[in-house]
């Protein structure tokens, strides 16, 4: 392996003077975080699977096995029940849950009961209960439970006494029971009317959960098989829009995506596409005014911005030798270390290229020659096999390992290059111009809806921009 | 049932502020969260794009789909025709681009009574601006007139821009705000949704909505926890909890 950089050119100088900071910067070469965009390159199609509705299972009948079997009958197809006893106390109650806990992993849970007859007292109950619920207790009577009653319309949450709620309800009546999992409440319906909510507060898993008794009563399940009688997406619309509301309410510096878009540009060295912009927002009516803290930071981005251009522009036509030999004319500094994560990414590139062509030989003497001393390294051993690999498919873009093929892998390895220059420039305040500016607020963005999510026991929706980016489009 | 319920609210409000002891998340830990984050950079330049594409900067999206490979949502030719429309209207050709607006899609005025009343009003402002008196009161009464009798907030407008005549110095009038610039870049913007709208794309670029979410996320995380902010959305400074 090679040493590190001893010296660098002239205009480096100032980093020489800090040696110890600089050789413990280059020992965490920050250009390795390129790789894990491989992986996540890689982990393309499992993404897009864990996108809906993230794999989680939802209750699709009732469970006969831990229901209170003495005081209830659950239909053959596990979607009604029927009391069967006449009820003597409070110890008798037929409750039945349904076989899986609600989802949590998105806006709001339904489910809605049908009354097929109230038998002869009409106790029936809705309402969400935990794994160890007593079962033969109304929901709502003991603690981390809740649950609707159609005798008195009240809503139980944990005692044996009611609090008032809503209308009673009886034979033919649908009721409906759901949770919002953004306000953390639940929410209760009756033939299609919302009728109130009231705060969640039992943490972890919930399952639907119906009880019944009196004698004769019979109340069916609909686990959403059945069209639902509440327009429950109309519910999650219109909690969408309050909530968009309130964002639209918020007040940002006027014009100051325009000064993000222009730092972006700035940063990565799209630079025709800057000039445009530029030229484009000094001719508008009125001309569009940005920020000054950007024209500050302008000069700090703008380092090197027509070397950058030129050498993105390399990369990505899939010139790789024309982009090593630039690196080593103009920053030899990057290129010094032969196994730095530049040079790596680089090499890939230029087997990739080779495969891409189809010039298979080419490709593997070229592996044997440039890509070997790269094996042995465990930060990159994974991703030169799954390089390689691209040799053992005979259409090698549509193989597991096609990733590699499409035109995000040269954009990729343009920023990695672009982020090797950026670091060289000596007025660089801190690492964290490895990013831009906008993908520092989208990360943060991110990191704030995931701990808050994870503060409410990680329900409701999780934020991510590609889902964003691509919902919307449609409307 | 209320006052039971206001009662039992207030309850789970005391409940919450005693145990208002807020998660404090320091910046190391917060840092190490923000590098987890998976961002995808087909992702942000699709968000820039959309930016260019939806604010009509045509030329930088041709750039832009050169330099990084990032498909437009929507055919980068129909954004000439919508900026021309724009931009006739900004510089006070009402017939213009009343004129394009129908050469694009016809449709777009027919279904948008409102829309096209805002640009014949405009047109009228056009008019009185450059003291061209008798037509400002013949196209009023032949165009205007007959669409304020259908609609009563047309005919309030109506009343309001034909004050204008009556100043004499209109410069310095009640009702000025109508022959200022802002009015007309207003009317210029609602043409440009309506086209875009009526090619089915959204309206408004996406970066700001992402930027208000940013500061509405950081207000709704202030209830639970403490940790570093950004309050500066131009320099993305990530701010200690104590500053």
């Amino acid at each position: 392996m090679t040493s590190l950089p001893m010296t660098a050119s002239s205009d480096n100088g100032r980093r020489n003077e800090n040696d110890e900071t600089s050789v413990a910067v280059n020992r965490r070469d920050p250009i390795v975080h390129f790789l894990d965009k491989i992986r996540l390159s890689a982990t393309k199609l499992g993404d897009a699977m864990e996108d809906d509705n993230e794999g989680e299972e939802s209750p699709t009948e009732l469970n006969t096995i831990n229901s209170a079997g003495g005081f209830l009958i659950v239909s053959p197809d596990k979607l009604s029940v029927k009391y069967t006893n006449t009820n003597l106390h409070g110890y008798d109650v037929g409750v039945a849950q349904a076989n899986k806990p609600a989802p949590f992993k998105c806006l709001t849970y339904y489910f809605e009961i049908f009354v097929k007859d109230a038998g002869a007292k009409g106790k029936v109950a809705i309402g969400f209960t935990k794994e160890g619920f007593i079962m033969r207790r109304q929901p709502g009577w003991e603690v981390n439970s809740c649950g609707y009653h159609g005798d008195d319309g009240n809503i139980y949450r944990g005692k044996g006494t009611g609090e008032a709620f809503g209308p009673t309800y009886t034979t033919g009546d649908t009721v409906g029971g759901g949770i919002d999992y953004a306000s953390q409440e639940f929410f209760f319906t009756k033939n299609g009317a919302f009728v109130g909510k009231i705060p969640k507060d039992i943490k972890g898993h919930l399952f639907p959960t119906v009880a019944v008794h009196s004698q004769n009563e019979e109340v069916s399940v609909n686990f959403g098989k059945e069209k639902f009688v509440f327009d429950v997406k109309g519910y999650e619309t219109s909690a969408r829009n309050k909530q968009e509301m309130a964002i639209e309410k918020v007040s940002i510096p006027p014009n100051i995506g325009y000064g993000l878009v222009k730092t972006y540009l700035l940063h990565y060295g799209y630079e025709e596409t800057l000039n445009a912009f530029n030229l484009a927002t000094k001719t508008t009516v009125p001309p569009i005014l940005i920020a000054q803290e950007n024209v500050v930071d302008e000069d700090d981005s703008s380092y090197d911005l027509h070397q950058r251009k030129t050498l993105r522009k390399l990369v990505r036509s899939g010139d790789i030798d024309a982009a090593l030999a630039n690196l080593q004319d103009w920053y030899p500094q990057i290129v010094q270390d032969d196994t730095s994560v530049v040079c790596f990414l680089l090499h890939c590139q230029k087997f990739i290229e080779f495969v891409r062509v189809g010039k298979l030989a080419e490709g593997v003497e070229f592996g044997r020659l440039e890509l070997a001393k790269f094996v042995g390294l465990t930060e990159f051993q994974d991703i030169i096999e799954d390089c390689f690999a691209l040799l053992v498919y005979s259409k090698p873009e549509e193989s597991p390992v096609g990733y590699f093929l499409e035109d995000s892998q040269r954009e990729l390895v343009a920023d990695a290059v672009n982020a090797a220059i950026l670091s060289t420039n000596p007025d660089k305040k801190d690492v964290s111009h490895l990013h831009s500016h906008l993908e520092i607020l989208l990360r943060q963005l991110t990191v704030c809806c995931l701990e808050r999510r994870s503060m409410n026991g990680d329900q409701g929706e999780t934020f991510r921009l590609h889902h964003v980016l691509n919902n919307s489009t449609r409307r | 049932m209320s006052l039971f319920r206001i009662f039992i609210n207030q309850l789970d409000e005391d409940d919450l502020e005693m145990a208002s002891s807020k998660k404090v998340i320091t910046r190391e830990e917060w840092e190490k969260k923000l590098n987890a984050v998976k961002l995808r950079k087909e992702d942000m330049n699709t968000l820039v794009m959309n930016f260019l594409v939806t604010e009509g900067f045509v030329e930088a999206a041709d750039k832009f789909q050169r330099e990084s490979g990032t498909k437009p949502e929507i055919d980068l030719s129909t954004i000439t025709d919508r900026m021309a429309v724009k931009k006739a209207v900004q510089n006070g050709h009402v017939e213009d681009a009343i004129e394009k607006v129908n050469d694009l899609n016809p449709e777009i005025l027919d279904t948008n009574p409102e829309l096209f009343f805002h640009l014949q009003q405009q047109r009228l402002i056009e008019l009185i601006r450059h003291g061209k008196i008798e037509e400002a009161l013949e196209f009023a009464q032949e165009e205007l007139a007959p669409r304020g009798e259908e609609n009563q907030s047309f005919l309030q407008e109506l009343e309001k821009t034909v004050a204008l005549l009556v100043f004499e110095d209109a410069s310095n009038c009640p009702v000025k705000d109508l022959l200022d610039i802002s009015h007309r870049l207003k009317t210029a913007s609602e043409v440009n949704a309506a086209i875009l709208t009526s090619q089915s794309h959204e309206k408004d670029p996406k970066l700001p909505s992402l930027l208000k979410m940013l500061i509405w996320a950081q207000n709704q995380l202030d209830e639970k926890a403490v940790y570093p902010h950004i309050n500066d959305l131009s320099t993305a400074q990530l701010q200690d909890p104590s500053e």
